[in-house]
């Protein structure tokens, strides 16, 4: 048993203004989804990850403001992706935590019956289950967006590292589906990042997890320090949550060791719920159990 | 039940008398403006390199970057500064009796303006006001309710003190510290209803403009803060020692759990501890549990458990110990330790008789720790 991860990277992606060349993003995209699951198409590839009758969740990470979070045209390249597999845009919702994140990192707000939507939780009518869920560590109250308005979801988190939780990616990146992530910081986010990933409304609706590491913050996030940003020009990609988490971990850790940091380890802050994650039999988290894809376009 | 037995019950459960000016919850899909929140900066932190901040008001000692809150959900770090979002921002205002906090030993048979902003710098897996302390403040409805306004609000409601509670006030610290400062120059008493997870320099701050300190201690064991509260004991039992020593009047309560913190040899050794530090005339509430927000699994405390704490308390040499949240039991009521007779009879929050004049037992004139009027 092991599982798959795709490292697609794209040379010149970015412009001298630090633009994305959208020909390259989507080649990558392109490239990523076929390597992940084998088919020749697009459109096969998302048929083979997707129910593509139900809604999808694309859940972003605006946090950072402009400069460090997932960026519009990378989710929604990513959506266009998924409405050439075959689903329609009015089922695609591009989410976070609140309009005023998704605005500041450049996103126009969206919520219509016929196109892509973006939106927060916090947009009217919307904002989170009136019942907590309770689950091992966790007790929360999760966004109606996750709970009820999609059946399948998608991570796609920006890769960065983080002062208390080593990295956030992928799994991490769902603590902005609840009411109340500043409880679960402690300890170095373990194991509540594992369980929250472990509750039934993100486990049995997870399919797929797209790392944006286009830019990486190495050292001092999650707030963005341009001198230990690195315009990497990635995507991480797999089905398996915990082996995309591990993966990019790795990749901080390379990046860390380049420019002469100390290891997050030695920092007494390494991201110790991917192992948790992995011991719940959320995915795999070590190198012998994933097969690691890398591709340079 | 006759008409005049339910009134006076329900009186005593805190139903009728109290006088709502805000709900105490409200419906989450109604979400606050976020450019509503406040932004003040906040007290009692260190900007750090790199535009990280550490906070310094509660032993968490958050440390955060950029665009970060801390555990508690209220405190920001924008760009360097950091500031709290809930000044002036009231998500709960009622008129309490002051029984209810509980304050037995302070001014009786008197309201108290209560208010509370959003959120809490623990996680208490029994919290009965979850839906207030463990949100963040744009989760739910608040009005501005600025420092000036609450002192009027209590003047005009007849209220001889403001209490700060139902959340957690030390997380909306500077609200409360600068209420408390405007109530006193109007002669309005102060009074905070804590789990006292606080820094000592700030704490001492505070207790210059309080009058009254209700310290909620949840365990006395550290094994029960890591769990239950997400929160560390000894800063609380040391905050406990320097409001004793304060000039504000302090009881505690100690919410007695099935299995998880009732036992004999903790309650004695609590207790003292209790008299050691402090003495014997500090009051001390036994509060019955009801199963709340991550605790539901287990039953309301067997009111023989309480009776066994008291009494184990009691042994102990402690001369005010009551038992709460079992409305007409007699535990509630005061006892001279003296002469021994009823000297404060209650019904829940109603005071059926008092036999105290001046400080003093009108039975064998001994004092009453407390302030009395």
């Amino acid at each position: 048993m092991s599982s798959q991860v795709i490292i697609i990277r794209a040379k010149d992606l970015f412009d001298s203004n630090r633009d994305i060349n959208s020909v390259q993003l989507t080649r990558l995209f392109q490239k990523g989804f076929e390597l992940l699951t084998g088919a020749q198409t697009i459109t096969d590839s998302i048929k083979t990850l997707f129910d593509t009758r139900t809604k999808i969740g694309i859940k972003i990470n605006t946090i950072g403001g402009r400069q460090i979070s997932t960026r519009p045209e990378v989710s929604l390249c990513l959506a266009r992706h998924l409405t050439k597999g075959g689903i329609r845009e009015k089922n695609i919702i591009i989410w976070d935590r609140t309009n005023r994140e998704l605005r500041s990192a450049g996103y126009s707000l969206k919520i219509n019956q016929s196109g892509i939507n973006i939106f927060g939780t916090d947009s009217n009518a919307v904002g989170y289950d009136k019942n907590l869920t309770a689950h091992r560590s966790i007790g929360s109250r999760f966004s109606v967006i996750q709970s009820r308005l999609i059946s399948q979801s998608i991570s796609m988190a920006i890769l960065k590292d983080h002062g208390l939780a080593g990295i956030t990616a992928g799994m991490k990146n769902y603590f902005g589906s609840i009411h109340n992530p500043n409880k679960y910081h402690d300890f170095n986010c373990d194991p509540f990042v594992a369980d929250l990933f472990d509750t039934p409304v993100i486990k049995t609706k997870h399919r797929l997890t797209v790392i944006d590491a286009l830019t990486v913050q190495f050292h001092k996030g999650p707030a963005f320090h341009s001198q230990w940003a690195e315009d990497y020009g990635a995507l991480i990609m797999s089905t398996d949550p915990v082996a995309a988490d591990y993966s990019s971990w790795m990749l901080i850790e390379k990046l860390r060791k380049q420019h002469g940091l100390p290891t997050l380890s030695e920092e007494q802050r390494e991201p110790v719920y991917i192992n948790t994650a992995a011991r719940l039999g959320l995915g795999f988290a070590e190198s012998l159990n994933i097969r690691i894809i890398k591709k340079e376009i | 039940m006759k008409r005049r037995h339910f009134l006076k019950f329900s009186a005593a459960m805190g139903l009728s008398p109290k006088k709502r000016l805000l709900p105490l919850t409200s419906d989450l899909y109604a979400f606050s403006n976020t450019s509503n929140l406040s932004q003040v900066e906040a007290k009692y932190y260190q900007k750090l390199a790199d535009r990280e901040i550490e906070c310094r008001l509660c032993p968490r000692f958050c440390k955060l970057g950029d665009k970060e809150r801390g555990y508690c959900g209220v405190r920001e770090n924008r760009g360097g500064t950091y500031y709290t979002l809930v000044y002036g921002k009231a998500c709960a205002v009622h008129v309490d009796p002051i029984e209810k906090k509980p304050l037995f030993h302070f001014l009786p048979q008197t309201g108290a303006l209560s208010i509370a902003s959003a959120g809490c710098n623990v996680n208490c897996k029994f919290c009965q006001n979850w839906e207030i302390s463990q949100v963040r403040p744009e989760q739910i409805t608040h009005i501005d309710l600025p420092p000036e306004s609450v002192v009027r609000s209590a003047q005009k409601n007849n209220c001889p003190s403001i209490a700060y509670t139902y959340s957690e006030p030390v997380v909306f610290y500077e609200y409360m510290y600068d209420t408390c400062v405007k109530a006193r120059n109007k002669g309005i008493k102060n009074v905070m209803v804590t789990g006292a997870h606080i820094n000592p320099e700030p704490f001492e701050d505070l207790l210059k403009v309080l009058d009254g300190v209700k310290i909620d201690l949840k365990a006395f064991d550290q094994d029960f803060y890591t769990k239950y509260v997400r929160g560390e004991l000894q800063p609380v039992l040391d905050a406990i020692v320097t409001a004793s020593q304060s000039q504000a009047w302090l009881e505690i309560v100690y919410l007695v759990i099935p299995t998880l913190n009732d036992k004999v040899s903790e309650i004695r050794r609590m207790c003292q501890w209790i008299q050691k530090e402090i003495g014997p005339d500090i009051p001390l509430h036994f509060s019955r549990f009801y199963p709340s927000y991550l605790m539901k699994n287990l039953p309301p405390t067997p009111i023989s458990t309480m009776e066994k704490l008291k009494h184990t308390a009691q042994q102990q040499g402690l001369h005010y110990v009551y038992i709460g949240n079992i409305p007409g039991h007699e535990g509630e009521n005061t006892i001279c330790p003296q002469c021994k007779n009823t000297i404060v009879k209650r019904l829940g929050y109603l005071i059926e008789n008092i036999h105290i004049t001046d400080g003093r037992c009108d039975f064998c004139g001994l004092q009453i720790p407390g302030l009395w009027s």
